[in-house]
């Protein structure tokens, strides 16, 4: 590392008064004879002041999610008002102060629906037509903002016998569909894309892929495990993401 | 601000906390419209556009499970996005492995699709936060849009306060480079 380098990279710890007073005496010195050290720490200055600014300005969500929190609210308190004295693993807050718990059969099979709407809000998002790209939130208020579709308050309230692994591969067929849709998209426009993004575009998807069938085959082992199926349900949504993505790029080139 | 003029809005958001805990849902309304666009911004620097609805539903969720604990020992506001950043921290945690094996290359991705020619539009400052690698990014947000110090970020996220300066560091360097020409 070079004299210069050095200095560069101490610049944040500069500009945030972090250096002892000679690293600081130094680093001044060598600020007055390197113009490009000081031309960074301004524009370092730049990005701070920016952060700084952007901190203050708050910008709330697109669309409303209130409806979304208050289904969840009441579908807890439902669920507390029916569940019996069980093990403690999870409290809930309801209307009453008594202290409501679930077992971890009723958890697990909660965190399996929510999966499931997961992934049945992946490949919707994805369907031709839709302007943006994933979005959970539905731009109807009405809709659940959280699931892309009417109430899951029933969902919530699902026995654990109620509840099939198959649940997870719900919307296959449209996702496959919707995938094989950017895909047909993708291979149609490649040809405005240069070689390098194409390369990064593919390894990506071979990562993603390698995901996907990882978590396929440790769930055939272990269906119900829930850390598994999210993990899965989110490979599935970043692999729609950066094909939309890919696609999106062979449009920006028109 | 003066304390006739601070007085009664915290009053009223003070009201709201009680009212909320006491299972007044329409006040749990009022503190989440008066609230949202903060946490909803953390949620969207820290995790990306992608999870920051379902993310922000969550903290708010939690927040209602929890408000019992709330002693009045800060203001509403702080507690409020302390636990909305452990929430974020959990997320992130629980995608570290796939985050780890992906997001490097897709952001290197991100950095490519700027044509050479179309290098003088304006990327939002905000876009550019999200395509920073994890790491940096949350580092980032936390010291220097949230006003975090880096003791406070180590302890948060269990890492050196040395690794907490060089990410941050890293991070101002790919903004001034993403933001080229500020």
């Amino acid at each position: 590392m070079t004299m210069h380098e050095e200095w560069t990279d101490r610049l944040s710890e500069y500009l945030d008064g972090e250096l002892s007073a000679d690293e600081q005496r130094a680093l001044e010195s060598h600020l007055r004879t390197c113009a490009p050290c000081a031309a960074v720490l301004n524009d370092l200055k730049r990005v701070v002041a920016r952060a700084q600014a952007a901190g203050t300005a708050a910008r709330p969500p697109q669309a409303d999610l209130w409806a979304g929190i208050a289904e969840r609210i009441d579908a807890s308190r439902t669920w507390a008002a029916g569940a019996g004295p069980v093990d403690n693993v999870t409290s809930f807050r309801g209307r009453a102060p008594r202290r409501i718990a679930f077992t971890l059969a009723q958890l697990a099979a909660a965190a399996i629906v929510i999966a499931a709407v997961s992934g049945g809000v992946a490949w919707q998002v994805a369907q031709p037509g839709r302007p943006e790209g994933l979005h959970y939130n539905s731009p109807e208020p009405s809709a659940n903002p959280r699931s892309g579709r009417d109430t899951s308050s029933a969902d919530l309230q699902v026995r654990p016998d109620d509840v099939h692994i198959e649940t997870v591969g719900l919307a296959d067929a449209q996702y496959d569909a919707a995938v094989a849709d950017l895909e047909k998209a993708l291979k149609t426009g490649r040809g405005k894309l240069d070689s390098s993004t194409i390369a990064v575009v593919e390894h990506n998807l071979e990562i993603i892929d390698q995901a996907i069938n990882q978590a396929r085959e440790a769930l055939v082992g272990d269906p119900a495990n829930t850390y598994l199926n999210s993990h899965l349900v989110e490979a599935r949504r970043r692999k729609l993401d950066l094909l939309r993505r890919a696609t999106a790029l062979t449009t920006d080139m028109d | 601000m003066t304390l006739s003029g601070e007085t009664p809005v915290r009053s009223g958001l003070d009201a709201d906390v009680a009212l909320a805990a006491g299972g007044d849902t329409s006040a749990f309304e009022r503190l989440y419209q008066a609230n949202v666009g903060r946490i909803h911004s953390l949620t969207r620097r820290m995790l990306g556009s992608h999870e920051a609805d379902e993310v922000t539903q969550d903290i708010f969720v939690r927040t209602w499970q929890k408000l019992g604990q709330f002693r009045g020992e800060s203001a509403f506001s702080t507690w409020l996005h302390r636990l909305a950043v452990n929430v974020v921290i959990e997320k992130r945690r629980s995608f570290a492995i796939q985050r780890e094996r992906m997001t490097d290359d897709v952001n290197a991705l991100d950095m490519l699709t700027v044509p050479a020619g179309r290098a003088d539009l304006t990327v939002d400052f905000e876009h550019a936060i999200e395509q920073l690698p994890p790491g940096a990014r949350e580092i980032f947000v936390l010291h220097d849009v949230e006003g975090y110090k880096h003791r406070e970020i180590a302890v948060m996220l269990d890492i050196a306060t040395g690794t907490s300066k060089r990410q941050l560091h890293r991070a101002r360097m790919l903004m001034r480079k993403h933001l080229g020409g500020l």
